[in-house]
């Protein structure tokens, strides 16, 4: 049923460059699929996993850099782009989540969030290799077999299958039987440990995968913009994945999938009043917060599990 | 002597104090081993060094002829040792049937690739620890909560899905902390009866408790510990008429103890 709906979504989704020709629009698709993505990645450390990373900007930052880098500076296509700032991030999670996730979980915050930290200062210091505040202008929109990506409307296919497929593979991690793992390590760790998982492959892993797909979706992103300069690395992006991951219900896939769509529209939609826009949209949220503290998906179970508790008396 | 778990002269101390003061102790393969002694006996310690939880000092414990001293947790279980804890520890937003599920997995042969496409290693083995599981929740009397999250359940019943998470991988020695503190009395009886039973099928199991009572019905063998070292072994019958047990665990003695269990019949 839940995949049947997805699947009706995701081709509603890519019907969008034929419905409307304004490129506002569907550079706000394209948001709403990308960020969508980032939230789904974060959702499997912390929602899942129960590791609130802060490191997902920096993985974001890199993945970005390393995709404009990969084409301008190394002379290497798009598509090969985003592969590498995959593969990096992969190696760069596993090298800072080795020692780091051998602490606590608080130490864990404070270091992913220093890593941040770090890449923005990278981004903006290391002028030789990312050009510094000036940033790498004119991004070219990436081919294919022929074809040229090279209109916002052309371009939003691109975000389009590289969303399908990110949340497919992380749907088919966070539904099999690792997927429960990892929640399982994120309610008992000590029981993990007592029935025979080893916690630390499981943590190690997912915060490579999850770093990875990060990467890759502010690869695509970045040649969305065309521009890649040190403000790619603000917290703005942070802030707007987590509230996607806690709004939607951490540890819920669907729900984070739903949220991202919803509040990447819905700040466009409060456009109507240019003044207020963001004040209309920090009330939504924190009622939303009083209303839902577990989220919308959260708020869905404890009304699934009260019916369960009412049945059994 | 077929001792499934030997430990031997165990040592711990915290600060300089010591918990564990060259402990050692055995259980036989197929017998309910109870482990007593007053707080602060070295109880806890001793199962939290034996099963990995505790780094140990000195001493060496040995499960079923391997040598397991120091090993991290998850090795020990793996090699075929599951323990339950004092304060229940289960998946409560997980259902019953998930929570029995993830205490096997690490014990079948399915791999990650498995796991992740959903091949048909993977399948049979959930089949397999299916099967299992169901047994064990017709044993625990909760079939009526299996596909319901645990957190819902009384604190007895959720005792009871430890004790049944712990048998799932048919392990070859189960430790269970305290296992009806804080459990009413009618359910104590259940579970009472449920461990006999599955001793009967051939479990092993090394218990520590409080409840005096409980481990007289059940155990074959009481280790009475004290201040980290070991007081008296033997029956519970020996046990009883244990002056120094007596002394250090109940506070009374031998006569008064009499006078009590005389009263009590």
């Amino acid at each position: 049923m839940k995949l049947a709906i997805a699947l009706v979504a995701a081709l509603a989704f890519a019907a969008l460059p034929l419905m409307t020709s304004s490129n506002y629009i569907i550079g706000v698709g394209i948001s709403a699929l990308i960020f969508t993505v980032a939230a789904a990645a974060l959702n499997l450390i912390y929602g899942f996993t129960g590791l609130l990373s802060f490191a997902q900007l920096g993985f974001w930052g890199i993945g970005g850099y390393v995709t404009a880098l990969t084409v301008v500076t190394f002379g290497g296509n798009f598509w090969w782009g985003v592969l590498w700032a995959a593969l990096i991030n992969a190696v760069v999670a596993l090298a800072i989540g080795y020692p780091t996730l051998r602490t606590n979980r608080h130490a864990f915050v404070i270091m992913t969030l220093t890593f941040a930290l770090l890449v923005t200062l990278i981004a903006r210091d290391w002028v030789d290799l990312t050009r510094g505040p000036l940033g790498i202008p004119n991004l070219p929109k990436p081919s294919a077999f022929g074809y040229h990506f090279g209109t916002t409307g052309q371009y939003y296919w691109v975000a389009w299958a590289f969303s399908v497929a990110m949340l497919g593979f992380l749907y088919a991690l966070c539904s099999s039987r690792i997927g429960r793992t990892l929640v399982a390590i994120k309610q008992n760790e000590p029981l993990v440990r007592a029935q025979g998982i080893a916690p630390m492959p499981y943590k190690l892993s997912a915060f490579a995968i999850s770093a990875a797909v990060t990467g890759a979706a502010g690869g695509v992103f970045t040649f969305h913009l065309g521009i890649i300069d040190p403000l790619f690395l603000d917290f703005y992006y942070m802030q707007t994945f987590l509230i996607i991951v806690i709004i939607g219900g951490a540890g819920s896939f669907w729900g984070v999938i739903a949220a991202g769509i919803a509040l990447s529209a819905l700040p466009e939609v409060l456009r109507f009043s240019a003044d207020f826009r963001m004040i209309i949209y920090g009330v939504i949220l924190v009622v939303a917060m009083f209303v839902m503290p577990t989220g919308v998906a959260g708020w869905l179970r404890e009304r699934q599990l009260a019916r369960m508790r009412e049945q059994l008396r | 002597m077929s001792a499934i778990l030997q430990v031997t002269e165990l040592r711990k101390s915290y600060a300089g104090v010591h918990a564990l003061d060259g402990v050692s102790l055995a259980v036989e393969a197929g017998s309910i081993t109870g482990l007593i002694g007053p707080n602060g006996s070295g109880k806890s310690t001793a199962i939290d060094c034996i099963s990995g939880f505790q780094k140990l000092d000195g001493g060496k414990v040995v499960l079923a002829g391997n040598d397991i001293t120091g090993q991290p947790a998850h090795h020990i279980a793996r090699a075929g040792l599951m323990r339950t804890f004092q304060t229940v520890r289960i998946y409560e937003r997980l259902s019953l049937r998930d929570n029995l599920a993830i205490a096997a997995q690490q014990f079948d042969p399915a791999t990650w690739l498995d796991e992740f496409l959903r091949t048909r290693r993977y399948r049979q083995a959930v089949d397999k620890a299916e099967v299992r599981a169901r047994e064990l929740v017709e044993l625990i009397g909760l079939k009526r909560y299996w596909e319901i999250e645990t957190g819902i359940l009384s604190y007895g019943q959720k005792k009871l899905v430890a004790l049944a998470a712990a048998l799932m991988p048919h392990p070859k020695i189960v430790v269970l902390d305290e296992p009806v503190a804080g459990v009413n009395p009618t359910r104590i009886r259940e579970i009472e009866v449920a461990l006999a039973e599955l001793n009967r099928a051939g479990e092993t199991f090394l218990i520590v408790e409080h409840n005096v009572e409980f481990i007289t019905n059940l155990c074959h063998r009481v280790i009475v510990l004290d201040q980290g070292k070991k007081l008296a072994e033997g029956t519970a019958a020996e046990i009883h008429t244990d002056a120094r047990v007596l002394e250090a665990y109940l506070g009374m003695t031998p006569e008064m103890a009499e006078a009590e269990m005389r009263g009590a019949a």
